[in-house]
């Protein structure tokens, strides 16, 4: 990935919903967010979306040092990926492997309408 | 048009959880109600199962009435996968589930509850009654679709209520 132009992006996560909150489920309240970085990464544009391809050992640090219990509720829990400060959303994910370990994900993302 | 929202939001919540308590979601770390409203959550790509999602659609308002009445389209989507214990051969039955227990918690009596301002919790408050009441009409089911693995079915109901001083 570095040797094909490997770039940071940040992958915007709410914080956790807050117990009996009905503020935030009526959508008076918003939670906070946080933007971890995911490196390296390559992108491909095809179409309407943009295909990103993320390091496995990065995802993993991600997940171990927010406590999430897998990468698939890591990435449908995140509000989207940020890049160049535009919050692209995840469409879906996909995750390569080999000898049982996870080397990359791939995530399909959608830029925002405008 | 807010508060008639949020409170027709919260009474179907406690009608769901009471008529089936083992309706819930994981959403952001938390376990809660398994009935949310789409526009006051996160927007993602992906779609809950087994869960009731409100989507508020057309509005109207008629002035010809002391108070303007607001009367609003509440569109509830919901789809099942069945359980995988199952192999999914259950999703139909499941369906029949969640169509029984909304037919329940709109249709049992009364078809109306007395309006709340929920404003409040914005601040740590609590919500504060209004003077009048909203009320509801039955709910008319859609046919059932078929979503790659799940099936699924939305459903109307019509809201109403009267715009007081302020609203």
């Amino acid at each position: 990935m570095r040797a094909n132009g490997g770039r940071a992006v940040w992958l915007r996560t709410p914080a956790p919903a807050v117990a009996n909150d009905d503020a935030e489920q009526l959508g008076l309240a918003v939670p906070g967010f946080q933007d971890v970085e995911l490196s390296p990464v390559v992108l491909r544009k095809a179409g309407n979306t943009t295909t990103l391809l993320v390091s496995g050992s990065a995802v993993n640090a991600v997940v171990g040092s927010l406590q999430f219990n897998s990468a698939q509720v890591l990435f449908e829990t995140a509000a989207g990926v940020v890049m160049d400060e535009v919050l692209y959303t995840i469409l879906d994910h996909t995750a390569s492997t080999s000898d049982g370990k996870t080397y990359s994900y791939s995530l399909t993302l959608r830029a925002p309408e405008r | 048009m807010q508060n008639a929202k949020d409170t027709f939001y919260e009474v179907l919540r406690s009608r769901v959880v009471a008529g089936n308590p083992e309706r819930t979601i994981v959403l952001r770390g938390l376990i809660r109600p398994g009935v949310l409203v789409e526009e006051n959550e996160l927007i993602t790509a992906t779609t809950l199962p087994d869960c009731f999602r409100l989507r508020w659609t057309e509005t109207s308002v008629d002035r010809a009435h002391q108070l303007p009445l607001a009367v609003m389209r509440c569109e509830v989507f919901y789809e099942t996968a069945g359980q995988v214990g199952n192999g999914g051969m259950d999703r139909g039955r499941a369906l029949a589930a969640m169509d029984a227990e909304l037919a329940e918690a709109i249709g049992a009596t009364p078809q109306s509850a007395s309006k709340q301002n929920y404003a409040g919790l914005a601040t740590s408050g609590v919500a504060a009654p209004m003077s009048s009441r909203i009320w509801w009409t039955d709910v008319n089911f859609g046919a059932a679709e078929i979503k790659g693995d799940r099936v699924g079915r939305s459903a109307t109901v019509m809201v109403m209520s009267y715009e007081e001083a302020g609203e």
